[in-house]
């Protein structure tokens, strides 16, 4: 995304007028084999400046695409519509406002943020628009449609919970860290957010489970700039990893634990190191760097992922986000239930929804039904979704988990004092 | 009234209305949801201007008097259910004491500073929420389960007649005794001191008519939304957008404030298909605005004579 | 040894902070100018310079003049096409000017943000450090580069302190703060002084944000942060007091550190915002400032 060639075209770009930039914009129709009636539009929600917000948007367009190369759904193509909310709650609102009423929408994959989900999910119910979040992590989100299903049924969560973040991370830290290197404690790093409450209970009670002792839970202000005192701190108490639940920080927590050569490894959920460009961002910082994501090029973690990445990467020029990924197969997902339906009726396309079935690129898709607890969730779990965890090695992301789907093996850099 | 008012300007306000109230009868829901975010964010910008236009106080933090407003109601609401009439009057109730908590200390204060604890005060509000997430929901916010209605007409309606109402408040207040005063005591405080007039107690009537305003404002937007959160009611962003609008339409004529922050919310819509680059677009032409016409959008058809 | 740390690091961090604001202070003392554009104009020099060292044959040395040039640039446009106009339109009041420079540079930090997003995304990035290595200061294991920033700031603001008080220009600077009319009178050019003291500010906020990148990160969403912080900071010294500046630079980064050592690092900028507030009320001239 930031190679140099990328920027100056984009420098270039910036300069053409607005108009030109409008027409760019629209020009995002898809081709593809033809089926003559009007087509089935689907609204889709995403931030260009961000790269997890650009990940979406991109890969719903080339979700569309294959689905009319397929031949479209019901004799009808699909059409994205893009929009861009800058990561605005209030600017998201508008734009499902507008791709309902004005647009016409069938369906709506709107943002990563937990925040601008949990703003357009009372639209979602008032307007009776099927939505789907493909990257935000709140655990709220599925816990309001439980609460009042027959209001809140058209939303659906299709990423996993922090819950279940937690609980693939303790998974992951007891497969290979406890085992090959005998990490027995932890402090626990997050930052303090709304998303990572549920996150940390999680790991407070799934770590001691996974042989772990926490010995600290430290969280810290988003807006933190120097992490030198909380690396200090948790030096201090010699645990043997650092976990961590990190978003809306990340290159420079990474940065400064490299720089103050911090001897102890962080393995947990780091948001901005799921991206192609964290390398580049931090100059290689990251290395040793443990995260959990959704998926890593060249991890065929269905038959579907390698091809999808590898056609992301022809077409934009970087590998896509973890919400990438999920929005590749949500479109698919939606496609599938107007099928199953035969029409674009809300209720009947949450109907077909519920009673998907779909192996997608990062794994087979279903959805926790009315009465679980995290309603219209994605499941979690061997032969669901687990998601997975790498590491930054030299620049490449190697998958250390699932071991069955691992292409390397988790290794420190020589400041990094593991017990074993 | 029409010696406030003026009798073209009156007109005018009438075929407003008139026009506006029957413009449901022909609109998509999309527009008229744009519409009433647009008239929230109008009476934001007139409570702002009151502030600044006519006492002459520089207020970055317009959003904390919302968001006291809007979290107030918001969490009697999801906390203890309480009808929607008595959580706003509730918010309007906390704007007010926050707002006069603020205010008394801060009006000593001059230009700079009065502004610096305006932005500190929402720094602190927008940390509180996230702090104290357990109550608030943190910086993901909090949905309210009740709402002013799903119709967007019955919105629209709602937003429209609040807006009128708080325009014909603010702007007879602007053109009364005490407004007159006001915009003496902004422009040279101590020569209207001089004259006699109690410039302190004039101000904190009009910071806390702005706060009582705001605060409703608030709280109604997030019945309308159905959720509130730090990026809807409190982020500096807002304040910013709400005094850009007051700036753009014109300073000083609280009806100008309002149409500049409608105008802006609306433009900021019709620039929707330049995707992520309508911001920079909205703001390029808000500073030309400001730098070829410092007077706004309205400002030469509304300001009072006597103050050119 | 806490207490050690705490003295080791925040020392670097008050003295980046120092940096970032003397620029900010110097404007609106000599010229009356808040410029709200600030962290838009470390967020140029920082992801400019970024960009230099990472992608071209420049290097990192490159990469830091770069920014620093991108940071005057940036600087003089926020003059040229914001300030200035603003200062001398007719059409506007004397007593608007202010609120009109304050919504100005706003819009102009707006679009520098956004305009820096759409080219660079939001992502924050980091420069590779000057120099790389920790030494230990005290026992405290210490980034030498953190060692280096602090040592180039006081350096920096040494340099700028020789400037305003043993040269000519620098004392026709003084002289416009205090009597910018009896300046004039004197045959002075007033914008002669005030393109000087940009172009000294420039290369201030520009080298401060190109640090910031290269010790904490920076990325195109903390451009109000900084803006708000180099604000609290100047106000808390007392606006237009260089020393009141650095003075405040070190009492807000000392209260940070302290506060993410002793109490907890959730309630970081807290007490600093309060002591901001407190100040505001009790002494609002600031530690140092003249009324």
């Amino acid at each position: 995304m930031t190679n140099s060639k990328h920027v100056s075209a984009r420098l270039a770009r910036g300069m053409l007028s607005a108009g030109a930039a409008l027409a760019l914009t629209l020009s995002l129709t898809p081709g593809g084999a033809a089926p003559a009636a009007e087509p089935i539009k689907i609204g889709v929600i995403g931030e260009e400046s961000a790269v997890a917000g650009a990940s979406i948007t991109k890969a719903a367009q080339m979700a569309a695409d294959d689905v009319n190369a397929h031949g479209g759904v019901n004799g009808r193509n699909v059409e994205v519509v893009i929009y861009d909310d800058h990561s605005s709650a209030a600017d998201a609102v508008r734009a499902f406002q507008r791709a309902v009423s004005e647009d016409k929408v069938s369906a709506v994959v709107a943002s990563y943020i937990s925040e601008v989900a949990l703003a357009i999910e009372p639209w979602s119910a008032r307007l009776h628009m099927p939505f789907i979040t493909p990257g935000a992590a709140s655990t709220d989100i599925s816990k309001q449609v439980h609460d009042d299903y027959a209001r809140n049924k058209y939303t659906f969560h299709g990423w996993l919970t922090s819950a279940f973040i937690a609980q693939s991370i303790c998974d992951f830290q007891h497969d290979t860290l406890v085992k090959d290197f005998h990490v027995k404690s932890t402090v626990v790093m997050s930052e303090d957010a709304a998303w990572t409450k549920p996150l940390d209970e999680r790991f407070l009670d799934c770590l001691p489970k996974a042989g772990i002792k926490v010995l600290d839970h430290i969280r810290f202000n988003p807006d933190t700039t120097d992490f030198t005192p909380i690396f200090n701190k948790i030096e201090g108490e010699h645990p043997d990893i650092i976990t961590t639940g990190i978003s809306h920080v990340g290159v420079q927590p990474t940065v400064q634990w490299h720089d103050q050569r911090v001897p102890i490894g962080m393995a947990g959920q780091s948001s901005q190191a799921t991206t192609s460009t964290f390398w580049k961002d931090t100059n290689g910082a990251a290395e040793g760097v443990i995260t959990a994501s959704a998926a890593a090029p060249g991890v065929a973690l269905t038959p579907n992922t390698i091809a999808f990445t590898q056609a992301y990467e022809k077409r934009f020029g970087a590998s896509p986000a973890y919400d990438g990924y999920t929005t590749y197969d949500e479109i698919h997902v939606i496609a599938d239930a107007m099928k199953a339906a035969g029409s674009t009726d809300p209720d009947k396309i949450v109907d077909a929804m519920e009673k998907t079935h779909y192996t997608g690129t990062v794994g087979t898709i279903e959805f926790y039904g009315k009465n679980d607890l995290y309603t219209h969730a994605i499941k979690y779990g061997p032969g669901f979704v687990t998601g997975l965890v790498f590491q930054w090695q030299s620049g490449k992301q190697v998958t250390v988990w699932p071991r069955d789907k691992a292409n390397g093996k988790i290794a420190f850099p020589a400041s990094i004092k593991m017990p074993k | 009234m029409t010696t406030v008012f003026g009798p073209r300007l009156l007109l005018f306000i009438a075929v407003f209305v008139l026009v506006a109230s029957v413009l449901p009868l022909w609109l998509s829901a999309y527009v008229l949801g744009v519409l009433t975010t647009a008239y929230y964010f109008g009476v934001f910008s007139m409570a702002w201007d009151l502030l600044f236009g006519f006492a002459g106080e520089v207020n970055f933090g317009p959003t904390f008097l919302i968001g006291l407003g809007a979290y107030t109601a918001a969490l009697l609401d999801n906390q203890f259910h309480l009808p929607i009439p008595v959580t706003v009057l509730a918010g309007a109730l906390a704007a007010l004491v926050g707002g006069l908590l603020l205010a008394v200390p801060a009006l000593r204060l001059r230009g700079p500073y009065f502004g610096l604890v305006t932005l500190v005060a929402v720094l602190l509000l927008q940390n509180a929420i996230v702090i104290f997430a357990a109550f608030t929901g943190g910086e993901i916010g909090m949905t309210v389960p009740d709402v002013l209605s799903i119709d967007p007409k019955v919105n629209y309606w709602y937003a429209l007649a609040f807006l009128v109402i708080c325009a014909i408040l603010l702007f007879g207040l602007s053109r009364s005794a005490i407004g007159l005063i006001l915009q003496a005591s902004g422009q040279d405080a101590i020569e209207a001191q001089a004259l006699g007039f109690n410039v302190t107690k004039h101000k904190l009537a009009a910071f806390s008519v702005s706060a009582l305003f705001s605060g409703v404002a608030g709280a109604m937007l997030i019945f309308y939304m159905g959720a509130a959160s730090v990026g809807t009611v409190i982020d500096i962003g807002i304040g910013v957008q709400i005094i850009i609008g007051a700036v753009l339409g014109g300073r000083r004529t609280i009806l100008g404030a309002a149409i500049g922050a409608i105008f802006l919310v609306v433009v900021t819509e019709v620039l929707r298909p330049l995707g992520q680059l309508n911001t920079f677009v909205v703001a390029a032409v808000a500073l030309a605005v400001i730098l070829f016409f410092p007077d706004g959008l309205l400002g030469h058809v509304l300001r009072p004579r006597e103050s050119e | 040894m806490t207490s050690l740390q705490i003295l080791v690091d925040g020392f670097a961090i008050s003295s980046l902070y120092a940096l970032a604001a003397v620029g900010f202070t110097l404007i609106f003392g000599v010229s009356g100018v808040l410029n709200l554009a600030h962290g838009g104009i470390m967020l140029v020099a920082a992801l400019i310079g970024w960009w230099v060292a990472g992608e071209t044959p420049l290097g990192v040395y490159g990469g830091t003049v770069a920014g620093i040039v991108a940071g005057l640039l940036a600087a003089y446009i926020t003059y040229f096409l914001v300030v200035r106009p603003i200062q001398r339109s007719s059409a506007i009041a004397h007593e608007e000017k202010e609120i009109f420079v304050l919504t100005g540079t706003l819009l102009w930090g707006i679009m520098i943000q956004t305009g820096m997003a759409y080219i660079f995304s939001d992502n924050p990035v980091t420069m590779r450090p000057l120099i790389g290595g920790v030494v230990n200061v005290f026992g405290v294991r210490t980034p030498r580069n953190e060692i280096m920033i602090a040592v180039l700031c006081w350096v920096v603001i040494g340099l700028l302190w020789l400037l305003i008080n043993r040269t000519r220009v620098g004392k026709q600077m003084l002289a416009a703060s205090i009597n910018p009319r009896g300046l004039t009178l004197l045959g002075f050019e007033l914008s002669k002084i005030y393109l000087r003291v940009w172009t000294i500010y420039g290369v201030l906020a520009g080298g401060a944000g190109v640090l910031l990148a290269s010790f904490l990160g920076v990325g195109t969403a903390n451009a109000g942060q900084l803006t708000a912080s180099a604000f609290s900071i100047v106000v808390l010294g007392g606006l237009g007091s260089v020393s009141g500046s650095l003075v405040a630079a070190y009492v807000v980064g000392y209260l940070e550190t302290v506060t993410a050592y002793l109490i907890s690092p959730t309630l970081r900028p807290i007490p600093a915002l309060l002591l901001l507030v407190l100040v505001v009320y009790v002494r609002p001239q600031g530690l140092l400032g003249r009324r």
